[in-house]
């Protein structure tokens, strides 16, 4: 991959889509479970103290500003960034998460209404309270990146349509009634909280005023809603003269190698803070990682690829400790079916049939990934929990050559002195298109490239420059075949909307679903709008999928299920492997000891801020 | 019949081509090593050339049998698919050596003819050209190869090839230029033009023959830059890390799967090195062997 890039990618991913949370009991130390996913201050003990913290980052960029906002800013989530609250990626709960600067918050039955009380000692660190003028300052620069639950379109799903200030430390969120979702509340959660007496002057006087215009459908709504993007593009590129965090540290400096970030002691939970000092060590490969991890020089590294056995010369290094936890995304071959003779069941499937699961992952990720045992759509260490025992009604699609050649010749295929041909007489080509720089994705193109040759069929892989171009082209519908990231958990419309969403035609527009004909408007995958699916006849799995955003527990169960068979059955993607998150850390100078779900909050480069806060780092006498 | 004055051409010509072998042979033993080198290139032009036909398609691998070591059945192991590095490396050459070739020749098509028309001309062709010629060596060749990357995937030599020849003709043309104006004071140049003999002839029927090895060693020589450029380029994944050659094992090796740290993966590392390494020492002395032969003050008798 550079596993760096796609990590970032996963994280992009989940942080846009993913509606998380779910309480298991992990909390902080010393912190107490109030029953809706926030910790209660208790009698917490403070962490020894002292000492460097040092961890990685990419992408660093020595001279960008301390702007959250911005695409290269020297601003860390966790560190000198924060958020109301952490998502917790509960492998099914989508309503669970870590404090950040909210301490409580509440959300009513319906889901229509959410409350949120600010930690009643956040300051910033220039000794500015945080307060709920600061929450509305970052919602409506919020609503100028487009990004949450703060989306400018009228109706959209899930979007806030009211803020209200309770007192200095309360907001209550309001979502549209008519299109209530479940990832409403995550996208609150989720907003990077910036400070009103830094950023607010990069907002209109009348933002409120244009916000409410932009509502509309009319001209005067399309002027605010460019106002309010040119808004955003202030906000972009801002660069603030110092940086003014609510986090636990602040940047003292930097350079292209690392960041030196120090502590904020007015940090609201700074007693639960170990190291007085973070050193985020920046690096372009994954190889400078193992270099660092085999000198045993970091105390914390998220994923990034290693092959099998550098993990084992880590896991050597005294000290050196390594973490396996879910991750809740899935690596998918997919099938643009605008093309011959993709768009044909019996092809699917025989490619299916011929793919080495096993092996390919022992080749590209056999510390970052799991074959698929199946093709269900979602990962298989939740896929019981969502369809029960139907999962072992679908084929598995093991390794089976003789079944293979029976579906290609199904689908008019033939074989000529060992190499298949289609119907016209041309050699059957399976181009493999992948992101440069995915090294993983690269070795697992190559490996079926190969199984496909040694079948007789010819594929080659074809790269992209980077993952910018692959997404832009694949949409396109430059690709035939191509990896394709699905199974996005926890939130179970996250899950399937990646495969019956917008890439295959379904559009949610002004909070009514709508489908596009292939090639059009992103359709790329190209598949049919209904399935004939055994035992359900026919099946849109769109409108199910949508349905997902909305239906009570026992109704998604149901829509889960038919959608994996419909999966199973139809092959719109070919599921390849399950992510694993390995995590290293050391124990000579920091005891890091987080617990699982905390290892798998998306969203964040580097998640070791987020642990050092919660008090899950205590430094080593 | 012949008359007695005039040069018996049907016998002499053998004659002098037989010396000149004999010379060849002659420098090829005073230092065996250019045999060697001799040999060696050999070798890697019979890889290129007939290794693909020797290796079927698909390549065998063994998939049970990843990063295998050295063994008698695979001398430098197995890569990270269970495919026999050897075999890769010997694949590998093709792309290799033809993009060298490609390049060398684009080098000196463009190089020689455009320094020998700049310095027999002079005057304002001259001046045109020399400027071309100071463009493309002030040309930054990676960022344009990385921009061509988004284009082309360079899975070809003849892509390859064609754009390090492009980006590599300009110090040629200087050079060969310099000659030219030297040799173009030369009488027997002067009595050419007093002849009117045109100029492309002048050119090609009097200059390039005495500028021949020159140019010929730097073919060679081209070769080696070209064999260092692209497998630089792959290795540093300017290139899309894709198809058969040295610099994709490369960066495979290194960046994907540990060969700076992992002893098992060492050797998928080591063999497309020694090819390169071996590969340079042969044109090296075969450059060495050309030059004694091409140039007579060199020749120890």
């Amino acid at each position: 991959m550079k596993v760096t890039r796609i990590t970032a990618t996963l994280a992009a991913f989940a942080l846009a889509l993913t509606a998380c949370g779910g309480d298991d009991g992990d909390d902080a130390p010393g912190a107490d479970d109030n029953g809706n996913g926030a910790a209660e201050e208790g009698d917490e003990p403070e962490v020894q103290r002292g000492g460097a913290y040092t961890t990685i980052i990419t992408g660093l960029h020595a001279t960008a500003p301390p702007n959250p906002y911005n695409p290269d800013g020297n601003s860390f989530a966790g560190y000198n960034s924060v958020r109301l609250a952490w998502v917790k990626n509960h492998p099914t709960s989508p309503t669970e998460f870590y404090p950040g600067l909210a301490s409580e918050w509440e959300v009513t039955d319906d889901n229509l209404e959410l409350t949120v009380t600010l930690h009643p000692d956040a300051t910033w660190s220039d000794g500015t309270p945080v307060t709920a003028d600061d929450v509305v300052v970052s919602s409506n620069i919020a609503y100028t990146r487009g990004s949450g639950a703060f989306i400018l379109d009228p109706g959209a799903a899930g979007a806030a349509s009211d803020i209200e200030v309770i007192d200095d430390k309360t907001v209550q969120f309001t979502q549209d009634p008519e299109n209530p979702t479940r990832e409403f509340v995550n996208g609150i959660m989720n907003m990077i909280i910036v400070p009103a007496h830094i950023y607010g002057d990069l907002l209109p006087d009348d933002f409120d005023e244009l916000l409410q215009a932009a509502r509309g459908e009319d001209d005067a709504a399309d002027d605010a809603r460019e106002a309010i993007s040119e808004a955003g593009e202030d906000v972009v590129s801002f660069a603030p003269e110092e940086d003014i965090s609510a986090g636990p540290y602040v940047l003292e400096r930097i350079n292209p190698s690392e960041a030196l970030l120090v502590r904020n002691e007015h940090f609201h939970n700074d007693h639960l803070v170990a190291p007085d000092q973070v050193i985020a060590r920046n690096y372009d490969g994954n190889e400078q990682v193992w270099d660092y991890l085999q000198a045993g020089e970091l105390d914390s590294s998220h994923f990034v690829a290693v092959p099998e056995d550098v993990v084992q010369q880590i896991e050597a290094r005294p000290g050196n400790e390594a973490s396996r936890t879910y991750s809740p995304v899935v690596a998918g071959l997919a099938f643009n079916q605008t093309y011959e003779p993709f768009d044909d069941i019996n092809v699917r499937r025989a490619l299916a049939y011929i793919i080495d699961r096993e092996q390919m992952v022992a080749v590209s990720t056999p510390d970052g990934g799991t074959a698929a045992t199946t093709t269900s759509g979602i990962h298989q260490e939740v896929v019981g929990e969502w369809i029960g025992d139907t999962v072992g009604d679908l084929d598995p699609y093991a390794v089976d050559l003789d079944r293979a050649a029976e579906e290609l010749e199904a689908a008019g295929l033939s074989e000529e002195n060992g190499r298949w041909v289609l119907p016209d007489g041309d050699p059957f080509s399976v181009p493999i298109q992948v992101p440069g720089g995915f090294s993983d994705w690269i070795a697992a193109g190559e490996n079926i490239a190969t199984q496909l040759n040694e079948f007789g069929i010819d594929s080659e892989i074809r790269t992209s420059p980077d993952f910018t171009v692959y997404q832009e082209e694949m949409t396109n519908g430059e690709y035939p075949v191509g990896f394709w990231l699905i199974g996005l958990g926890p939130s179970p419309y996250n899950i399937y909307q990646r495969l019956y969403g917008s890439s295959n035609g379904w559009e949610v527009l002004a909070g009514r679903l709508s489908y596009n004909e292939p090639g059009e408007s992103g359709n790329w995958k190209g598949g049919p709008e209904t399935y004939d699916v055994e035992g359900h006849g026919e099946v849109n799995p769109g409108e199910l999928a949508h349905e997902l955003r909305t239906a009570d527990e026992e109704r998604t169960h149901e829509i889960m299920t038919i959608l994996a068979q419909t999966t199973n059955e139809h092959l719109p993607v070919i599921q390849m492997w399950d992510y694993v998150n390995t995590q290293f850390s050391n124990t000579d100078r920091f005891i890091t000891d987080p617990p699982d779900d905390a290892r798998r909050v998306t969203g964040v480069t580097s998640l070791a801020g987020i642990w050092i806060q919660q008090g899950w780092v205590t430094a080593v006498n | 019949m012949t008359s007695p004055g005039m040069v018996d051409v049907t016998t002499k010509g053998p004659s002098m081509r037989r010396n000149f072998w004999r010379g060849v042979w002659r420098v090829m033993l005073r230092k065996p090593s250019r045999l060697f080198g001799v040999a060696l290139l050999g070798l890697f032009i019979f890889m290129a050339t007939l290794g693909p036909v020797l290796y079927g398609r698909p390549l065998p691998r063994d998939p049970d049998n990843f990063f295998a070591p050295p063994s008698l059945q695979h001398p430098f192991g197995t890569d990270f698919q269970g495919f026999d590095v050897l075999a890769l490396v010997v694949i590998g050459s093709r792309y290799v050596l033809l993009t060298a070739l490609i390049t060398a020749i684009v080098t000196i098509v463009l190089g020689a003819s455009i320094g020998l028309f700049a310095g027999y001309r002079r005057g304002r062709l001259d001046a045109v050209l020399m400027r071309i010629t100071d463009i493309n060596l002030t040309i930054p060749g990676i960022p344009i190869l990385l921009v061509l990357s988004t284009v082309w995937q360079f899975a070809s030599p003849w892509e390859m090839g064609l754009v390090l020849g492009l980006l590599g003709w300009g110090a040629l043309a200087r050079a060969v230029r310099s000659q030219t104006l030297s040799l173009r004071e030369r009488g027997f140049i002067e009595a050419a033009r007093g002849l009117g003999l045109s100029t492309p002839h002048i050119v090609v029927r009097e200059l390039l023959p005495p500028i021949a090895p020159y140019i010929a060693m730097n073919l060679l020589m081209s070769m080696i830059l070209a064999v260092w450029a692209q497998v630089g380029l792959f290795f540093l994944g300017v290139m899309p890390v894709i198809g058969e050659n040295w610099g994709v094992m490369l960066n495979r090796a290194v960046f994907d799967f540990g060969a700076m740290t992992t002893a098992s993966r060492l050797p998928y590392m080591l063999a497309p090195l020694l090819a390169l390494l071996l590969l340079t020492v042969a044109i090296v002395l075969v450059v060495d062997a050309m030059d004694e032969i091409f140039n007579p003050r060199l020749r120890e008798e």
